[in-house]
């Protein structure tokens, strides 16, 4: 479920307790208030804050329900709205309430890796949701995970685009020096794929890849966890039976048309790539390993966040927004157009709207249509960090107890980012953790060393 | 003998030796020259000549002894004491007029341009170098850069002018009119002039005593000879000096057989007191100066070899 | 006799030039329509793809990109996407930066090394261990320490332009003839301007030669370098345009760091005319 829904849809299902944007004791009177300021439909994030703040200065006129329902009840709801709105000026109550604290910092630099998983956090700068939250941000494209790793912790990038795994990796000192780092945002889901080189067009049984040559973008990433994932379920261990390498994303399609490699698990516009530019084929949508997986994430500092929480409040708000944005088909073409300058991805636009949009062409000859081939929804699940912590386990990369759910909190922050997304009048999922199945088998979040002794092949430490 | 202008006391050079001991190239060498005295030194290379020019300029210094000048002990260099190299060792990248000038702003270091070029211009012009101020020392023939290397050192107007074989890499044209050249500036400025020379005619030439060292290693100032000749000699009609012949056998002779064998010939040697060979004088005469036919046979002995040199 | 020569050279020149574009033309042809691919399929591939372009663009479309960067060298589209006259600019910044540095360091060491035996024998060994260190391996230390990517390029800079300098000014410092140094000291010249005016002249074309050699090794450096921190510079551009797999956009760059570079060369190549002595 998308944590997009309309929360004025008054068909919604409101099976948690409190209500959805958590402003109200129980969801009725979130209803009450919705309803009451139903003036006109919520398209705008300015409407949509509107709506939010109105309903808390209704609060705050009628501290009592019975009373505000009794005004309500008397007047009309938009009249209600307008008559607060003329001894109330609403818009600046919208504004102040959007900044909600000046950034101590408002020029920002934020890195990122010029792959599609980085739209929220690309299409923030040219369509205007980091200036909407009252801060300046400069997106700076990186030349690879290791660096936009080194150039965040040296502080020369406030946040960045990472891989969903990486702020686990850096917080528990995986490959540099420990260093505490947070999630408040993922940035996509889906949205990868499993491109093979045409020579390989009729091999489309995994069992058959014994020896082959994979690339993958780095080792801590969804990428080589999925592919090794994928692999292992065929039978393969993917530590003898093929070569996996880690290459960065722009090196692979020129790899796969020196035939240097086989075949990669890479993040889009690389796999579209390899296919317009007739080198590669689509063997298989990542989402069709994992339907919702995480790919990559907004993460900082712990130092930025606790030294800079208005500037990361306003930032992760900037991002929540643009996310929400892009979670809706209709803007995906106008993304593909915003993103696709030198300045940004530097890609060709038919290739970007091809993964945005997910009409595309397989590069087998055919046209597929997958609406989900990547989406988007920020909501940072705890239990995607516990899923990642048991493949590091898996595959060797962290070892002995990993105290999976303290981890996954300190890291992950759900609950921030849940207060957040209530703020600004999204609704946000009311647990941190859930179950999901990937290649069919049910993930529980509760007991990831069951889930992990479940797998036959893994590394043996 | 009276003045002793430069004094140069009881100095020795010692180099360490392979075996761990020390090699002495001179031991125990006293000299002495009057102002306004032309000193040569002749001997074989490696006689130390130049380590005593060097000493004397305080380029070097001597293991053991002192220098003294007008009555101070030396300690390094000093623009009274000017050099001229035998390799001109001129600046390339300077012109004619920077080289000068380079002295020049050297000893006088707080004056402006303008004096400067004037003080230089004048010894360009003394060394006849009228006009090639701005050429650079490449774009000079070999004597054009000695007499740069010349207006150079006078330019400082020093008190002792030190000269290390200062025309052995000039033709002899060019050697002869230089030689001139020096000995005109020497009389007219009343330098004191210190100089090394291989050539027994240039040494008789210019010089108004002659100092022979003998072979190092252990060299030894082994005589001094005053030159007979008039301050007014002139170079083309020097030979015919009576005295010239006596004067040019005897150190030629020197030069070929005596200079090896001296140690052992005079066991006695003070070197605190050289003997002075004055010739033409009764006591010291060598028995056939003044006898024609003797110095004939003499002169016949030395076929082929009318400026014997012992620049090898 | 020369002009005629020369002439005759450039005539060679000339022909060589377009033998190899002709070769390069010929080879880049596209191989014609590929058969049977739906227009809706062909509308979502590459040109690459659908009508057999060659994978490498050939001389026409380098000329004409050529001609479309040369006309606007100085935009600027955001932090990411700049013109080339400023990515250039960026890169010969970052290169006059630490190769100033490295003049500024080289030349006072090299003087103390060329004067002092013993600092010499000591300096020795760490000189001969860092000197032959490639440039890029300094990277990730620097990354790490300096924890600023712009100052760490340029420290890497700094690092591969140190050397040629210090062991050129060394070597000219020490070489300088006896007899210039007996001449300053005969005329009672001060150890500092002994220097300046005796030593620096002297050993200044050794001295240059080292830097030309510096500035030919910092540019090699500063495209490494800048691909792999980015941000800004030619080297940034380089990666930039092979994330999108825009060989032209390549070839271009290519082009411009190679005559860059030559200019760099030739400028020190003046330089040391300038301070040469015939003797």
């Amino acid at each position: 479920m998308s944590t997009f829904d309309d929360p004025f849809d008054a068909g919604r299902k409101l099976s948690r307790a409190g209500c959805a944007c958590g402003q109200h004791r129980s969801a009725t009177e979130h209803d009450q208030a919705a309803l009451a300021l139903r003036c006109e439909p919520v398209a705008s994030t300015e409407a949509r804050y509107e709506g939010v703040v109105a309903s808390a200065v209704m609060r705050a006129m009628f501290p009592k329900d019975a009373a505000r329902r009794a005004f309500l009840k008397s007047v009309g709801a938009s009249t209600a709205l307008a008559a607060i709105s003329q001894f109330f000026p609403l818009k600046t109550a919208t504004e102040a309430f959007a900044e909600s604290g000046a950034p101590e910092k408002k020029d920002l630099k934020v890195g990122f890796i010029p792959i599609t998983c980085a739209t929220p956090i690309i299409m923030a700068a040219p369509l205007g949701f980091y200036a909407r939250h009252g801060l300046n941000v400069e997106v700076v494209k990186t030349a690879g995970w290791a660096v936009i790793r080194d150039k965040t912790i040296n502080k020369e990038y406030d946040a960045a685009h990472m891989l969903a795994p990486m702020p686990i990796a850096i917080s528990l000192g995986l490959g540099a020096q420990a260093i505490p780092f947070a999630v408040p945002a993922i940035e996509n889901i889906n949205g990868q794929g499993i491109t093979l080189a045409m020579k390989h067009k009729d091999k489309r049984d995994p069992k058959d890849w014994k020896g082959m040559k994979f690339a993958i973008p780095f080792d801590y990433s969804m990428h080589n966890y999925l592919l090794r994932y994928y692999l292992a379920e065929h039978g393969l261990d993917p530590d003898t039976d093929v070569q996996l390498r880690s290459v960065p994303p722009p090196e692979m399609v020129a790899n796969l048309r020196a035939e240097n490699i086989d075949g990669f698990l890479a993040p889009d516009n690389i796999c579209q790539r390899a296919i317009y530019d007739g080198v590669g084929f689509m063997h298989l949508l990542s989402k069709e390993i994992w339907d919702g997986h995480p790919c990559c994430s907004f993460a900082a500092s712990r130092e930025f966040i606790t030294g800079s929480p208005n500037s990361f409040a306003a930032l992760t708000r900037a991002i929540l927004d643009a996310t929400a944005y892009a979670s809706k088909a209709e803007h995906r073409k106008q993304i593909a157009e915003a993103i696709a300058p030198a300045n940004y991805i530097n890609a060709p636009v038919t290739v970007l709207e091809q993964v945005l949009t997910g009409t595309y062409a397989d590069g087998l000859g055919g046209v597929k249509t997958d609406a989900k081939r990547v989406d988007f929804d920020p909501f940072p699940w705890q239990s995607f960090a516990v899923w990642m912590l048991t493949q590091m386990k898996r595959w060797g990369q962290v070892k002995g107890d990993v105290d999976y759910k303290s981890i996954a909190e300190q890291v992950y922050l759900a609950t921030d980012t849940r207060k957040t997304m209530a703020e600004m009048g999204l609704a946000p999922p009311a647990s941190s953790y859930k179950s999901f199945a990937v290649m069919g088998k049910t993930f529980d979040p509760a007991a990831p060393e069951d889930y992990l002794n479940s797998f036959k092949i893994r590394k043996s430490s | 003998m009276t003045e002793k202008f430069i004094s140069i006391e009881a100095i020795a050079k010692r180099y360490p030796g392979a075996g761990g001991g020390e090699i002495a190239v001179f031991e125990n060498l006293w000299l002495s020259m009057q102002r306004g005295e032309f000193g040569c030194v002749i001997g074989h290379s490696g006689c130390g000549k130049t380590t005593v020019l060097n000493i004397l300029a305080g380029l070097d210094a001597p293991s053991a002894g002192a220098v003294i000048v007008d009555g101070q002990a030396i300690e390094g260099t000093s623009l009274d004491r000017a050099v001229i190299f035998q390799s001109h060792a001129l600046l390339p990248w300077r012109t004619v007029l920077g080289n000068v000038a380079y002295a020049v702003t050297s000893k006088w270091r707080d004056w402006d341009r303008a004096r400067v070029r004037a003080h230089a211009q004048t010894f360009i012009d003394l060394v006849g170098l009228t006009g090639a101020e701005h050429k650079r020392p490449s774009e000079l023939s070999g004597g054009m850069k000695q007499r740069v290397g010349i207006a150079r050192a006078l330019s400082i107007t020093p008190k002792i002018m030190l000269m290390d074989e200062p025309f052995s890499a000039l033709d002899a044209l060019t050697r002869g009119t230089l030689q001139d050249e020096v000995r005109r500036i020497c009389l007219e400025t009343g330098q004191t002039a210190f100089m090394i020379t291989h050539d027994v005619d240039e040494a008789i030439y210019l010089a108004d005593r002659i100092f022979l060292m003998t072979n190092g290693p252990a060299a030894v100032l082994a005589e001094i000879v005053e030159n007979p000749l008039p301050k007014d000699r002139g170079r083309t009609d020097l030979h015919r000096h009576p005295y010239y012949y006596a004067v040019r056998n005897h150190i030629v002779d020197f030069l070929v057989s005596r200079s090896k064998s001296f140690a052992t010939d005079t066991p006695g040697h003070d070197p605190r007191n050289v003997p002075v060979v004055r010739i033409g004088k009764p006591e010291l005469v060598i028995a056939s100066v003044a006898d024609g036919p003797l110095q004939e046979t003499k002169q016949a002995s030395w076929p082929g070899l009318s400026r014997p040199s012992t620049s090898s | 006799m020369t002009s005629s020569l020369r002439l005759r050279a450039a005539i060679v020149s000339i022909a060589l030039f377009a033998a190899f574009i002709g070769v390069w033309h010929i080879a880049t042809r596209g191989t014609g329509a590929v058969a049977s691919m739906s227009p809706e399929y062909a509308r979502l591939m590459g040109l690459t793809a659908t009508a057999g372009k060659s994978a490498m663009p050939g001389p026409l479309d380098v000329g004409a990109k050529l001609w479309e960067h040369l006309q606007r060298p100085f935009y600027d589209n955001g932090p990411n996407d700049k013109g080339l006259g400023i990515q250039l600019g960026y890169s010969i910044a970052r290169v006059g930066l630490g190769y100033l540095l490295a003049v500024i360091v080289a030349i006072p060491l090299g003087f103390l090394i060329g004067m002092s035996p013993l600092i010499n024998r000591a300096l020795d060994p760490f000189i001969q261990i860092l000197k032959p260190i490639s440039p890029l391996a300094w990277m990730p230390l620097a990354l790490y320490t300096i924890k600023d990517s712009g100052l760490s390029a340029i420290f890497v800079i700094f690092i591969c332009s140190v050397w040629p300098m210090l062991l050129n000014t060394a070597f000219g410092v020490a070489a300088v003839r006896k007899e210039w140094i007996n001449v300053a000291r005969t005329l009672e010249v001060g150890t500092l301007r002994r220097a300046f005016t005796v030593i620096l002249p002297a050993a200044a074309p050794t001295i240059l030669t080292g830097m030309r050699i510096s500035i030919g090794i910092a540019w090699l450096v500063i495209v490494a370098a800048e691909m792999l921190v980015g941000g800004t510079g030619i080297g940034y551009f380089v990666w930039n345009e092979w994330n999108n797999l825009s060989i032209t956009n390549v070839i271009i760059a290519i082009l411009l760091i190679g005559m860059v570079g030559m200019l760099l060369d030739q400028i020190l190549a003046r330089f040391t005319r300038m301070v040469t002595f015939p003797e």
